[in-house]
């Protein structure tokens, strides 16, 4: 087994193992079964069209992912270093890189987790709608690159603080920067500057991009390619951030 | 042949001068004790030496190569048990040694486990998880981690740290035993000088952020000339014992002598003091001189 898939693996184990692990999962079907509730018990929100609340609850999926990236990642080396865990790993001779990619790989196994958690409450609400087969699957796209994203940038902040509570912070700060475009009025975000916001932001583009696939129907292949272009450019550039913070980790 | 060579190493924390021009080397096979009070650099320098912290001035080679152009072929043959042992309390002891044994690129079988753990007298079936086990067995379990890569040296950080005193004994015996029989250089930092006087043939004396003393620990204990008592069945009169040569009298009193001997061996003494008619009962070394002189040397700071 590689160092990568050493730390992978690892890191996976202790989300079964450890507390926190299982109550983020926990805490994660806790809010899809509330918000599931709501949409078909609550009256109004009961009314809506199927593809709605696919897409309102691909929304919350997509934010529970985001948190768990903020939550796992700070924890990823900051956490290490107030458990006095993160010298023993820097004396072996496994690189930063090698450390940042088991960690970023474990978080993937998470949004996986996540994900195959949320399928039955998609189905739940969405199953007598439209698109619910490529909702499925463009959340998971959207997912896997947020996770991405998200987890990458965390892990970086989490590889430069001396404190799990501080990279929790800066993660949180982070997390509601990314999603405050999101809660723009209609009006304004068809303003310039809500445009380029909505372009800027990659939790933006990715709900634009469900909004597009999951109400609009426009499913075909290649209509989504400029959205899935920018964000993979976030990721390109996440994971590079990454990789400059990772190569030289101090205690 | 020297496996560590260290020269006017320099360090600063936020403005602070932790070491200042530090000098020291340490022969391959030797168990070389770092002593100094808290907070006088030992653990900066070991983290130096290892190569996890950078530094701010002088040269370092560890085996052979400069720590500044290391290509990662010196960590292979390195290893390091930190102060903090840094388990996951919740994995086995052998679970963690396969998983510190993937991260140095090695699948280490059931059965290299069960050696390495005896190795240290760990119980390979102990199916307790670490959170259990207790500080002298987390300590030996961490000296199992740092043989995983079978190394030719091993920095030790305050290994025996709030272990009781058979804990230390049973440390001391492992430490022993892996430098004796797999010829393991070893580099022990620590403030306890019963450490130092079981386990090493050479020490270093960090105070102030620079070696005070280094050499062998015969040669700290010659530092200080040994106080010896003497003690005499009938008493003596001092001008008698002033015509004794090769001592200095400190006190006489109730039948005790206590003196410095001045390059005379404590066996002549007596030989001369029989001589003389003086009847010597018993003669007792008076001092601890190595902590005599690590106090004297840092200043009596602990």
């Amino acid at each position: 087994m590689s160092k990568v898939a050493t730390v992978a693996f690892k890191e996976c184990r202790e989300d079964v193992f450890a507390v926190r692990g299982m109550g983020l999962y926990l805490t994660a079907s806790l809010v899809l079964s509330a918000f599931g509730l709501l949409l078909v018990g609550n009256t109004e929100l009961s009314l809506l069209d199927n593809a709605q609340a696919v897409y309102m609850m691909a929304g919350i999926i997509l934010a529970l992912a985001a948190l768990i990236a903020v939550v796992r990642g700070s924890d990823g080396f900051a956490g290490e270093r107030d458990r006095e865990t993160l010298e023993a790993l820097l004396i072996s001779p496994a690189s930063g890189e090698d450390l940042a990619l088991g960690k970023l790989t474990a978080l993937m196994v998470s949004w996986l987790l996540l994900y195959l958690l949320a399928v039955p409450y998609l189905w739940a609400v969405g199953s007598a709608g439209q698109n619910l087969s490529a909702a499925l699957l463009y959340l998971f796209l959207a997912g896997t690159i947020l996770m991405t994203i998200f987890g990458a940038l965390v892990l970086s902040l989490s590889a430069r603080v001396k404190s799990f509570k501080s990279a929790m912070s800066a993660g949180l700060i982070l997390f509601l920067f990314a999603a405050a475009p999101v809660a723009l009025g209609p009006s304004l975000r068809q303003s310039f500057i809500g445009r380029v916001l909505d372009w800027l932001n990659p939790f933006a583009v990715a709900m634009n991009m469900l909004d597009a696939v999951i109400i609009d129907s426009q499913t075909g292949p290649g209509r989504q390619l400029l959205p899935l272009m920018i964000l993979a450019g976030y990721v390109a550039v996440a994971v590079w951030i990454l990789w400059l913070s990772s190569r030289r980790i101090e205690l | 042949m020297n496996i560590i060579e260290v020269e006017n190493l320099q360090k600063t924390f936020h403005g602070k001068e932790v070491l200042r021009d530090l000098s020291l080397t340490v022969g391959r096979g030797d168990i070389y004790g770092f002593l100094g009070p808290n907070g006088s650099g030992k653990t900066t320098t070991l983290r130096i030496l290892f190569g996890l912290l950078p530094k701010d001035g002088g040269r370092v080679r560890v085996m052979g190569q400069d720590i500044d152009r290391q290509d990662g072929a010196v960590r292979k043959k390195i290893n390091m048990l930190p102060e903090s042992h840094g388990f996951y309390s919740w994995m086995r002891g052998t679970e963690y040694l396969q998983y510190m044994g993937g991260l140095y690129g090695r699948h280490l079988d059931k059965s290299m486990r069960r050696y390495l753990l005896e190795q240290v007298g760990l119980n390979p079936e102990d199916t307790r998880s670490i959170r259990q086990y207790s500080r002298g067995m987390k300590q030996r379990l961490g000296i199992a981690r740092t043989l995983i890569n079978n190394p030719e040296l091993i920095f030790l950080d305050e290994p025996t740290n709030g272990l009781d005193p058979k804990g230390r004994r049973d440390i001391h015996g492992l430490l022993k035993r892996l430098n004796r029989e797999r010829s393991v250089t070893i580099v022990l930092s620590t403030h306890i000088l019963d450490d130092v006087e079981h386990l090493c043939n050479r020490i270093g004396i960090l105070s102030q952020g620079k070696i005070q003393y280094q050499g062998t620990l015969k040669g700290a204990e010659n530092e200080v000339a040994p106080h010896y008592k003497f003690h005499f069945r009938k008493d003596v009169e001092s001008e008698t014992l002033k015509s004794i040569p090769g001592i200095h009298v400190l006190s006489v009193e109730n039948g005790w002598l206590h003196c410095r001997l001045d390059g005379a061996r404590p066996d002549q003494v007596v030989a001369a003091m029989v001589e003389t008619g003086i009847p010597v009962s018993q003669v007792i070394r008076e001092n601890d001189s190595l902590e005599e002189m690590y106090l004297r040397r840092t200043g009596g700071a602990s």
